[in-house]
């Protein structure tokens, strides 16, 4: 896998870092549907997708896993509020980004309609991005300390 | 004219909650949509929410057949953020519980599908292995389902009698062996029913992006203990069966001869296991950081992303699991297949919606 390859064809203007768990692009900028086309060129396989709330509860970082012949690439990126789909190219990620919505109330773009997956028709979105502000004390069986207190 | 067929949340072959909509023109299925969710738990958010200690207990319980390989991966993933090594003699027992837990997956789902094709001789034949396979897993962990066995950094508990476990595994093999897959593979009932019905093509099977059995019945060679291995894996010998049908039969034959690989690498295993720790540091501290792990379940890759924000639990866990992959192909699968084989066609891709749902 030539991660710098990669790097140029998605616009060059990103941090490669290669860990024990794979090979990991951050790309804030990236274009998703760019990505999409030169993973199917690499002859990629879908993994699945990542999504998790930026800091400032608006923004939405997009991991999108790849598997390149067993190695592991994660390609981040940013977005808010909407995000290009892939399922033209990638029918695998239909469900994923469905679930997506459900979970961080997020739009994807070119697609006909986004149903529901995990909720049901009718059900306010965004379940993770909503209960995001009141952090773990959402969960009132919460019972986690710090790290230094745990010990 | 077309007839939409709604079939669930309650379904007629296995009992986990899902709905699919057939429709069909006479008996032929022309389109179909599936519906799941219906045993959402929002696992990933109460994972958010738990230490690391009660988010094992969490992630065990995302699936009731492969537990052990959530635990495992959950571990894997915190392992590689805080770049803990863990000890060999504990790789091997992962390795062991895990192959243990496949043929438990295996067995089960073989019977439900031999039930399914009207085989109850043979449904009988794959519960009762079942039976010894789950003797073995409770001698090894004290526990039939819920295993508890890994922990970042290692195991919970020894294998205490390996010879108890080779004897279960080679009863297993031989049974597998000489009645099991002749049966399966030379049966006129068997082949009625499986033979070139819910066929999947290598092409359809990459673009759906399936894993496991599935994809390997497809003629996909996948298979993340050859591709990326972890534990002791790259220190056993096995092969990796593959088909190129795509057929419900390609998917039956891929899991019976997975049975015997699997009988290969437990007893391997048990042999090649050194003697030394297995338990690794109590309440590791992980840092701040992020990590994945894939790991081959049963029915094909699980993967766990896991942040930590350095306190003893994590911030971030997403969980994807096999039947999450390949469910929607069955979509594919159907297509101008007859309203009977569709209760089969969905049974052979084993589906799990306790792990799809999360």
């Amino acid at each position: 896998m030539n991660a710098d390859a990669i790097a140029e064809t998605l616009g060059g203007k990103g941090v490669a870092e290669l860990r024990r768990d794979g090979l990991w692009l951050d790309m804030p900028a990236a274009k998703v549907d760019e990505m999409a086309r030169v993973m199917r060129d690499a002859e990629a396989r879908f993994v699945t997708m990542t999504a998790k709330l930026m800091d400032d509860n608006a923004h939405v970082q997009l991991m999108y896993h790849w598997d390149i012949d067993g190695e592991l690439l994660t390609i981040k990126v940013v977005v808010k509020d909407s995000a290009k789909s892939i399922i033209e190219l990638w029918p695998a990620a239909d469900w994923v980004e469905r679930e997506t919505r459900d979970y961080f109330d997020l739009a994807f773009e070119g697609r006909e309609e986004t149903p529901p997956l995990m909720l049901r028709a009718g059900d306010q979105r965004g379940l993770f991005k909503r209960t995001a502000p009141v952090g773990r004390g959402a969960d009132p069986a919460y019972t986690a300390k710090t790290g230094e207190e745990a010990r | 004219m077309s007839t939409v067929i709604p079939m669930g949340p309650y379904h007629p072959a296995l009992e986990e909650p899902y709905k699919i909509d057939v429709v069909c023109e006479g008996e032929r299925v022309v389109g179909s949509n599936i519906e799941v969710g219906f045993n959402f738990r929002a696992i990933e958010w109460l994972a958010e929410r738990k230490n690391y200690t009660q988010g094992l207990a969490l992630v065990e319980r995302v699936c009731g057949i492969c537990s052990n390989i959530h635990t495992l991966t959950y571990s894997q993933a915190i392992e590689n953020i805080a770049g803990i090594e863990v000890p060999e003699r504990a790789k091997y027992i992962r390795v062991v519980v895990a192959e243990v837990e496949r043929l438990h997956s295996h067995l089960l789902w073989a019977g439900v599908a031999c039930e399914l094709i009207g085989f109850h001789t043979l449904f009988m034949t794959c519960f009762g292995l079942r039976e010894t396979v789950m003797d073995a897993l409770e001698a090894i962990s004290g526990n039939r389902v819920n295993y508890a066995m890994n922990k970042p950094g290692g195991v919970h508990r020894d294998i205490v009698d390996p010879a108890a476990v080779i004897a279960a595994i080679r009863e297993v093999a031989d049974v597998t062996a000489k009645k099991l897959i002749p049966v399966l593979t030379t049966d006129k009932t068997v082949a009625a029913r499986c033979v070139g019905v819910g066929v999947l093509t290598r092409d359809e099977a990459i673009a759906y992006g399936v894993v496991g059995p599935v994809a390997r019945a497809s003629g996909l060679t996948q298979d993340l203990r050859k591709d990326a291995p972890y534990a002791a894996y790259d220190k056993l010998e096995f092969d990796v069966p593959v088909a190129t049908e795509g057929d419900v039969f390609a998917r039956v034959v891929v899991r019976a001869l997975e049975i015997l690989e699997s009988c290969k690498i437990i007893e391997q295993a048990l042999e090649a296991m050194p003697a030394g720790p297995f338990e690794g540091e109590l309440f590791p501290a992980i840092p701040a950081g992020e990590g994945v792990s894939r790991v081959e379940a049963p029915r094909g890759e699980v993967m766990y992303y896991v942040e930590s924000d350095g306190t003893d639990g994590p911030s971030r866990v997403r969980i994807r699991t096999p039947t999450f992959a390949i469910m929607p192909s069955v979509q594919r699968m159907v297509m101008g297949q007859t309203l009977a084989d569709v209760p089969l066609i969905q049974a052979s891709i084993d589906p799990c919606y306790s792990c799809t749902d999360r």
